[in-house]
């Protein structure tokens, strides 16, 4: 049935043409980003039209040979490692509380959205004295478990959802054919709850990778994050706005191919948990 | 198996925090500044303090609001791991009265750079007869004006906030503002240009702060005027947004011949009349900021080294400031750097500093000592409580400026917020 | 019959506890990485401790007295609600807009999504500073733009409803997909056959939109509001970056103040005492979104 009527071809213009106001709404400061990034220092916020040639890539190298590199790699490694415990700690923990009879799961879950909700600001101050205490000011280690703190419920929460879809039978099944519960959590049920694992551990490094506040207070020179070194190109009496596009580039484009090949994953798992 | 991974997991964690975690070494300083003209030329040169003495500096320059928010929480927790840091003479009070720093009078007078240094900014970091810090740099406020401009409507420089009406009102078009100056909320961002405005008109901060009456006088008949003039300037003659500028938005406003007039602090005004970064560069002039009644008030921050209470090992902090303040660090830095407004005298009397600055504009560096003349030094008060104080009194003015609240409400409101943060 | 059952009930036994094991560590983890530092603030809000000034070892609810009077505190409220319920709104609305578009319209074009998605890939702290420079009407390509037909904008972050508008507007860009990745989930659930029978029947696409596809949407809708609702009350990169809480105080959000509060002013026991009303207020939400997610998921 195809229709081709006039009125639906007003009806799917003036579908398209919204798709593509907020495509442009979507695409306007990224394209913005891209220009200041290779525009030359005194053009730099001139409109493109007056000066159309004053583009350089000096802006990119420039940022090489800041600190910017490192903190990018201690992005990478903080949040990458936060996000690999938390899901060693997270999953087994979402599967448990998904398919056991425990009681306090109510509580469990308020408790969870809770820690994903407390401002940090109040408990910054003893976080920061009992960090101090302990050694852990600008340590990978002190990083890794405060972005734990952003990660873990996450975790938790969105693999108790993914579990609750895997039939409680599955593994009823596997239990009765004489598998422990860790071979039918390992076998069975994680590979059932695949999209759900892959779009939480893309989620949680995502919040890991975001965090400002923590490297904020938490770190020094050597385990400072991207986010918080971008912030070093405002000095006392210059805006490097160049400097900044570049970084905030360099702070999207790995996560681009990230998003796009789990995309898929995270409507998936998403759809059983919304669905549920 | 959950506990074997569980160990493999803390296991992990713990071996990858061991190497992040460097303490201070005997033979290493490790400074933290936030990113200036100078401070990012000293960084460069490391290598030299290291060739010289053996001691390796790690130096740390980061953004100034990163800065604030580390540094508090560095000195609150005693870490220790700073040996020396970057020290404003606006925050000195307050980390004075905390017992964040330590006094190096003794370090000080031992070093024979001392007499080189320009002694109203080394007297600024004298407190309670101790010496806290040594500076590098003064910097105070300019205006900046387009020559093209005043000539082309026949109008004088203006000499004082009176004139600066009567012209604003001539040049303003759609095309070039008259005129822009910081107005984002903050001490060091609007506190750090209004007062210019508010002690031309006689107003001031305290009843007598010279004679120690500390009791909150901002809401005076001289401040309201000097306020209305402020924000006459910038809601009728200032470009469009002029009431959330900062001085990133007022130097490309200028740079890009948005704008007429800039009433800036000297590390701006030298990049607006810089060939190399503005294209508007040679057809732009600099004066003193305007008079009021009450005379003539550039502003001023000083910047200095001082060194943690909690620093591990003085002796070498000392050693860091005495190479970092001298003749010949200064004078490398004042020709890598576009940095005009160092402390240590000698520096210039060198005939390549003072080419250089002379190709930036010809009258920089004499108006700029100029204006350090002129400036108090308590321009804003140097007291502990300052930085919250000034913090609550910008946003009150940002508020008025911006119509949210009347400017007599907006000064009542800041008399009353200075008053809670003293505790009256 | 009843050994059979015993040997069942020793299986659950056996089972449950294998459950508990796994959920300890995470218990664990929670407890050491949150519990302090919360207990830990609990304390300051209580005590009189001052960066500067110190502490005089005075307990008690001081705090929580100044806190009734504060009318700061109040502006602070209305500025993290402003921000919350219309950056939410604004979210959801075009985040739906945008799946439903992509599934109707684009149809299988995968790089279309990807592109929507871009802005959520982008850390916040680089969204404010894009979005700052958008928003200068001096800096900004979008006034140029408009100079060019003699159109001038007006300039947003000058005015308190302005900055609030400004700040929904960069929240709203890099959140947007996150609403949109969970509706377009959502819409993948719903079959394709009820959209052909109601089309059958002669409804208009809107009416099948409106009666069919909505209600079926109503629990992924609410989940990413709330979700998003709960996110919102952490508000901090943008207005630290884009505002400075400026013009005046029109944009301190209660978060905000409390940072004000406590680094800027010193004043670290009040300004952990606002923080646990922030927690109290966090506490009281989060009951009510658990209660619901339970009665959603039964």
């Amino acid at each position: 049935m195809i229709d081709r009527s006039p009125e639906y071809r007003l009806k799917k213009a003036v579908g398209v043409t919204m798709m593509l106001v907020l495509l442009l709404f979507a695409a306007v400061p990224t394209l913005w980003a891209l220009l200041l990034s290779v525009r030359t220092p005194d053009t730099i916020f001139e409109p493109i039209w007056e000066s159309p040639l004053a583009v350089t890539l000096d802006n990119f190298f420039k940022i090489t040979r800041s600190d910017f590199p490192s903190a990018l790699m201690n992005s990478f490694i903080t949040a990458g490692l936060s996000t690999f415990f938390s899901m060693l700690v997270g999953v087994p923990a979402g599967f448990a509380l998904a398919k056991s009879r425990v009681s306090g799961k109510f509580i469990a879950s308020w408790v969870l959205l809770l820690l994903r909700m407390a401002p940090p600001v109040g408990f910054v101050i003893p976080l920061f004295l009992a960090y101090v205490n302990a050694g852990l000011i600008d340590t990978y280690t002190g990083l890794v478990f405060a972005y734990m703190t952003l990660t873990l419920p996450l975790i938790v929460w969105s693999m108790w959802n993914s579990f609750s879809q895997v039939p409680d039978e599955l593994i009823e099944a596997a239990i009765m054919d004489g598998a422990s519960l860790g071979k039918a959590f390992l076998l069975v049920a994680l590979p059932a709850a695949r999209p759900g694992a892959v779009a939480a551990a893309i989620l949680g490094f995502l919040v890991a990778w975001n965090d400002f506040f923590y490297a904020l207070i938490i770190t020094r020179s050597s385990t400072t994050t991207a986010p918080v070194a971008v912030m070093n190109f405002i000095s006392y009496d210059s805006v490097d706005w160049a400097s900044i596009a570049v970084a905030s580039i360099a702070l999207t484009l790995p996560i681009l191919p990230l998003m796009a090949i789990a995309n898929r994953y995270i409507v998936q798992s998403l759809s059983g948990a919304v669905k549920g | 198996m959950i506990k074997r991974l569980l160990a493999t997991a803390l296991a992990a964690t713990i071996t990858c925090g061991v190497p992040a975690l460097t303490m201070a070494a005997d033979e290493e300083v490790n400074v933290v500044l936030f990113g200036m003209p100078y401070t990012n030329g000293l960084q460069k040169l490391a290598g030299d303090f290291e060739a010289k003495t053996g001691i390796k500096a790690n130096i740390d320059v980061i953004g100034q609001d990163v800065f604030e928010n580390r540094i508090t929480l560095s000195f609150t927790g005693a870490t220790g791991d700073i040996d020396v840091v970057h020290t404003p003479v606006i925050q000195v009070q307050r980390w004075v009265a905390a017992n964040w720093l330590k006094p190096i009078t003794a370090e000080v007078d031992a070093m024979p750079v001392k007499a080189d240094i320009m002694a109203g900014p080394l007297d600024a970091y004298v407190i309670n007869g101790e010496q806290w810090a040594v500076p590098y740099m003064a910097a105070t406020g300019l205006m900046t004006y387009r020559k093209d401009i005043l000539e082309e409507a026949g109008v004088e420089v203006p000499d004082t906030w009176e004139d600066m009406l009567a012209v604003a009102a001539k040049i303003h078009n759609d095309e070039t503002a008259a005129i822009a100056m910081r107005a984002v909320p903050g001490q060091g961002f609007n506190m750090f240009i209004f007062p210019m405005v508010m002690r031309a008109y006689g107003g001031k901060f305290f009843e007598d702060y010279t004679g120690g009456d500390l009791t909150p006088a901002i809401n005076s008949p001289e401040t309201l005027e000097a306020l209305n003039v402020y924000m006459k300037l910038l809601n009728d003659y200032g470009p469009q947004g002029a009431g959330n500028f900062n001085f990133a938005e007022v130097n490309a406003a200028a740079q890009n011949g948005q704008i007429a007039f800039a009433l800036e602090g000297t590390g701006i005004v030298a990049q607006i009349v810089d060939p190399a970064k503005s294209k508007f560069a040679d057809k732009t002039g600099i004066a003193l900021p305007p008079a009021g009644p009450a005379g003539r008030s550039p502003a001023i921050a000083v910047h200095g080294l001082g060194i943690p209470a909690s620093a591990k090992n003085p002796a070498l902090s000392a050693q860091f400031i005495e190479w970092a303040v001298s003749t010949e660090t200064m004078t490398k830095i004042a020709l890598s750097e576009a940095f005009s407004n160092f402390t240590t005298g000698p520096v210039a009397q060198n005939p390549e500093v003072i080419e250089k600055y002379a190709k930036v504009h010809p009258d920089f560096l004499t108006m700029q000592a100029d204006a350090l003349n002129l400036a108090v030094g308590h321009y804003r008060p140097l007291l502990p409580d300052w930085p919250a104080m000034g913090q609550a009194i910008g946003e009150n003015i940002n508020a008025a400026l911006n119509g949210l609240v009347s400017p007599e409400e907006a000064l009542e409101g800041a008399e009353q917020d200075m008053k809670d943060i003293l505790g009256l | 019959m009843s050994l059979n059952s015993k040997k069942r009930a020793g299986a659950t036994f056996e089972l449950e506890r294998g459950y508990r094991r796994m959920i300890v560590p995470a218990i664990i983890a929670v407890a050491i990485f949150a519990i302090v530092p919360l207990a830990g603030m609990l304390a300051l809000s209580f005590s009189d401790y001052h960066l500067i000034r110190g502490s005089n070892g005075e307990f008690g609810f001081r705090n929580f007295i100044k806190l009734v009077n504060d009318k700061r505190l109040m502006n602070s409220v209305y500025v993290m609600a402003a921000l919350s319920l219309f950056g939410v709104a604004a979210q959801v609305i075009i985040g739906t807009t945008v799946a439903v578009g992509l599934q109707k319209i684009v149809g299988k074009w995968r790089l279309g999504r990807v592109l929507f998605l871009i802005p959520y890939a982008v850390p916040h702290v680089a969204v404010a500073l894009i979005w700052l420079s958008l928003f200068t009407p001096t800096l900004s390509p979008i006034n140029a733009f408009f100079d060019l037909f003699g159109i001038t904008v007006p300039s947003f972050l000058t005015s308190q409803y302005g900055a609030i508008f400004a700040i929904v507007v960069a929240d709203t860009w890099t959140n947007f997909p996150f609403a949109m990745l969970i509706i377009l989930a959502a819409l993948q659930g719903i079959s394709p056959d009820l959209d052909e029978a109601a089309a059958l029947d002669g409804a208009s696409r809107i009416n099948t939109f409106i009666y069919i596809t909505l209600p079926l949407l109503m629990p992924a809708l609410l989940m990413v509001t709330l979700f998003r609702f709960i996110d919102s009350l952490k508000h901090f990169p943008m207005i630290f970056v884009m505002t400075k809480g400026g013009p005046g105080r029109s944009t301190q959000a209660t978060n905000f103040y409390a940072y004000v509060q406590t680094f800027q002013n010193s004043n670290v026991a009040y300004g952990a005492a606002i923080a646990v009303l922030l927690f109290i207020v966090a506490a009281i939400i989060s009951f009510y979104v658990a209660r619901l997610n339970q009665r959603v998921s039964s």
